[in-house]
């Protein structure tokens, strides 16, 4: 893997742009946006859907977002980010939120050659070429709903609001505990939009979806009670004693 | 005003730029002086304002004192910002001006070369009418080419500003005095449709004390136009400069820095009432000039004609009076003496009405001015404009301006037949999205204006201008931009002022946009459906990524656009 040159894809603050230091490697394609808070998980999820190596996101240097406080929506969803890569199977060293500004010490260019640096340590990135059998494709497609999920997404905006403030009940979550329910949340949607996509093909009983997720059954009925809870599945047909599920169309 | 009218736009503005007079989009050219777009930014403020240098230096800056930035630490150096971007471009080389087409056959008449006038024919050149300036003097620039001494604005720079105006096309006739040469009559027959008086205030107040006419008094302002016209003045050894504004700030530090032993300023009240900028008096105090408050001259003691001493009263401070400054009141038997040769009197100054036929002159005002409407500054003959320091008494730069600009507005729509009192964008409320002072970081101010540029060779110079250049970005990132979007298109290719589009069917009424959003732009409105505010959307498009429904998209970069950007880019740009 010694002559891989990593495909690098950069998404910047339009505010931490600089017009003087547009010297970038030729391995990274740049596309800024309005700002780094702009950018849905999705859009980056895509990106390494598409062929990137790596994303490496440039927002402003806090306190000087120019909206205030989008760089910091964005560590949330890099931090939310790297959690669900990794159970796709993709290192989480792949996805890097630089909070940069024009007047620090470390030039732009560096930063990405840095990151650059770090990434073609990295093998060629897993998602580059799958195959169409592989299991990496019903990963990405499930990733991809977690990110659109409605339930992910409440929490991703109402991250600072919960732990700077408090909810409804005038309780302040602290941190770690919102991080750790992140993270749960991020596995069961996970695994849950994994049945959904797979039910979606084809009615499935829950002893072929354990197989296919790798889990206990007792688990993954869990799962399926929720989901039918939420409208995802429904009974498709019952083949003797086993009922064989299928995925409804998500609203 | 009697007539009320609904055609006008309320306008949501930032703090400093609904203080200044002529609402230069300060936010937008720190924005852009945060980017490093020098460059930018100074067409920015020409987009407001054709003076960012002189206003750079001079300006006595309302918008610092607005800014909302002073109710955590201080003010940006806005003044400090404007000058540096006005300097950058002019020693890179302005681009020069092209000529605007004319788009209206009228022609339009101003006297007067000061900032008022300048300003107006500025904008009504913009807008494609064929300008004459009368001047009497023989150079242009009014009160800041005769009144403001060098070392405070140089020459060069009320030069080079007034250049840009005539590349635009506008006419100049220096030498033509309006009364003697030109009068409202003779311009209407010469084909002017409209003409707007801006001979400003010219004469300095008398100090009304005997012995006013002996040899050694010399009014400020004629002080001053004298040393600016390079003719000999006999400065003496002791000089009694009295006022306190900023022309006897400028007359005491010019006579000081002329060779005068000992200058001194006497004023009436004490230094919190001083109408000078608080940096120009410690200027002052800098180059050896004294001050000597709540003191009052009664008489000046003259010797063969020529003057020997002043003679003051002490005075006490009493009520405050209409200006809101408390009134000095003299105490009787505290005459006292000071020994010059030379006393300079800077008590203001008025306008000089007598070349304009009395029907138009403001009888009610004390001192001599021009009745005009506030808003529309039409006078009582149609098609005849008045505004600057003729209108108002002596007031700044800035204010001069604000008065060209809402001139050109006027004449722009009495040309054009429309009432003058619609479309004006006067009605401007102040918005900034700041709620909680405390949560904003603590960053110092700790640029200073640059004030004499060293002497450097060639490459230290590249050196010196990088050098400042990053500290002006630095302190344009103290700006908060605290104001709804400045419209700055920082990025005309991306930004474009955006806007947050909500899709009503397919939004669930969630709440998170408004939570997210930094600037309370989106909240859920009635029908329980997300709805945005464009005047206070900056288009950030942080709701746009968070949507649980993916409702929200934004008018011009959407979430294709981002991936075919980041597609597109391959190789880098």
């Amino acid at each position: 893997m010694e002559d891989y040159e990593p495909k690098i894809t950069c998404f910047m603050c339009n505010f931490a742009f600089c017009q003087e230091e547009t010297e970038v490697p030729p391995n990274v394609n740049v596309a800024r946006v309005n700002c780094i808070g702009r950018m849905d998980p999705l859009l980056i999820l895509e990106m390494f859907e598409k062929g990137a190596d790596a994303v490496i996101l440039v927002g402003c240097k806090p306190p000087d977002c120019h909206f205030i406080e989008g760089n910091l929506q964005a560590e949330v969803t890099v931090k939310m980010l790297k959690k669900l890569v990794m159970l796709i199977g993709v290192e989480p060293e792949r996805l890097k939120l630089v909070c940069y500004s024009p007047t620090g010490r470390k030039s732009f260019s560096r930063h990405l050659e840095e990151f650059s640096d770090k990434t073609r340590k990295l093998a060629v990135s897993p998602l580059k070429s799958v195959s169409p059998e592989s299991h990496l494709l019903l990963d990405i497609s499930a990733a991809k709903d977690v990110v659109a999920d409605f339930r992910l997404r409440v929490l991703l905006g109402r991250e600072r609001e919960l732990t700077e403030s408090a909810n409804v009940y005038g309780e302040k979550i602290p941190l770690e505990e919102f991080d750790k329910i992140l993270d749960e949340i991020v596995e069961a949607e996970f695994i849950r939009h994994k049945i959904h996509v797979l039910t979606k093909a084809k009615p499935l009983s829950v002893k072929a979806l354990a197989e296919k997720v790798e889990l206990r059954p007792a688990l993954v009925l869990k799962h399926i009670v929720n989901m039918r809870r939420k409208n995802m599945l429904t009974v498709d047909h019952v083949e003797g004693q086993t009922p064989f599920y299928k995925a409804l169309e998500v609203k | 005003m009697s007539s009320k009218n609904t055609t006008n736009v309320k306008r949501q503005l930032p703090p400093c730029r609904s203080a200044c007079p002529a609402h230069v989009n300060v936010q937008a050219y720190v924005a852009l002086i945060q980017k490093g777009k020098f460059r930018e930014a100074v067409e920015i403020i020409r987009k407001d304002m054709p003076f960012p240098a002189i206003c750079g230096r001079v300006c006595f800056s309302p918008c610092e004192d607005a800014c909302a930035r002073s109710n955590v630490d201080q003010a940006v150096a806005i003044r400090a910002l404007k000058r540096m971007v006005a300097d950058v471009e002019r020693e890179q080389g302005r681009v020069k001006a092209e000529p605007i087409q004319k788009k209206h056959s009228e022609k339009v008449a101003i006297i007067g070369a000061g900032p008022a006038g300048l300003t107006a024919a500025y904008e009504l050149a913009k807008l494609g009418y064929e300008v004459t300036v009368f001047e009497r003097m023989s150079e242009l620039g009014g009160m800041m080419r005769y009144c403001i001494p060098d070392f405070r604005l140089e020459k060069f720079v009320v030069a080079n500003e007034i250049a840009y105006i005539k590349d635009l096309g506008v006419e100049i006739k220096t030498g033509t005095e309006f009364g003697r040469d030109i009068s409202i009559e003779s311009l209407h027959k010469d084909g002017y449709r409209a003409i707007f008086l801006a001979i400003g205030a010219q004469l300095g107040m008398k100090l009304n004390v005997p012995g006013e006419d002996l040899n050694g008094v010399m009014n400020a302002v004629d002080f001053l136009r004298a040393i600016a016209l390079e003719e000999h003045v006999n400065i003496g050894e002791k000089v009694a400069v009295v006022g306190g504004g900023n022309s006897a700030i400028d007359a005491a530090r010019t006579v000081k820095k002329r060779g005068a032993k000992e200058v001194i300023i006497l004023y009436r009240r004490s230094r919190e009432e001083m109408p000078a900028l608080p940096h120009e008096v410690e200027l002052a105090e800098k180059d050896g000039v004294k001050f000597y408050f709540l003191v009052a001259p009664k008489q000046i003691i003259g010797k063969n004609g020529k003057v020997k001493a002043i003679e003051c009263l002490r005075m006490r401070l009493g009520e405050p009076d209409e200006s809101g400054r408390r009134r000095p009141v003299p105490i009787s038997f505290s005459e006292h003496q000071y020994e010059v040769d030379m006393v300079i009197p800077a008590l203001g100054q008025i306008a000089e009405v007598s070349c304009i036929p009395p029907e138009l002159w403001d009888k009610e005002s004390r001192a001599p001015s021009m009745k005009v409407d506030p808003l529309t500054l039409e006078t009582k003959i149609p098609g005849v404009f008045a505004g600057g320091d003729v209108a108002t008494g002596p007031a700044s730069i800035i204010e001069a301006v604000g008065a060209g600009k809402r001139a050109a507005v006027s004449i722009h729509l009495y040309l054009t037949g429309q009432d003058l009192r619609s479309g004006r964008d006067e009605d401007i409320e102040e918005t900034t999205w700041v709620k909680n002072w405390g949560s904003v970081n603590k960053k110092e101010r700790r640029y200073e204006p640059p004030i004499e540029k060293p002497h450097l060779s060639f490459e230290e110079a590249a050196k010196y201008l990088e050098k400042i250049k990053r500290k002006a970005m630095f302190e344009a990132f103290r700006c908060l931009s605290c104001g709804p979007c400045a419209e700055c298109l920082a990025n005309i290719d991306l930004c474009e002022g955006d806007k947050a589009v909500v899709n009503e069917s397919l939004c669930i009424g969630c709440n998170v946009c408004a939570v997210v959003c930094p600037f309370g732009a989106i909240k859920k409105n009635e029908n329980g459906v997300a709805q945005v505010n464009e005047d206070l959307c900056k288009g950030c498009g942080i709701c746009a990524a968070r949507c649980p429904q993916r409702a929200i998209t934004m008018k011009k970069l959407t979430d294709e656009q981002i991936v075919s950007l980041a597609l597109a880019t391959a190789g880098g740009k």
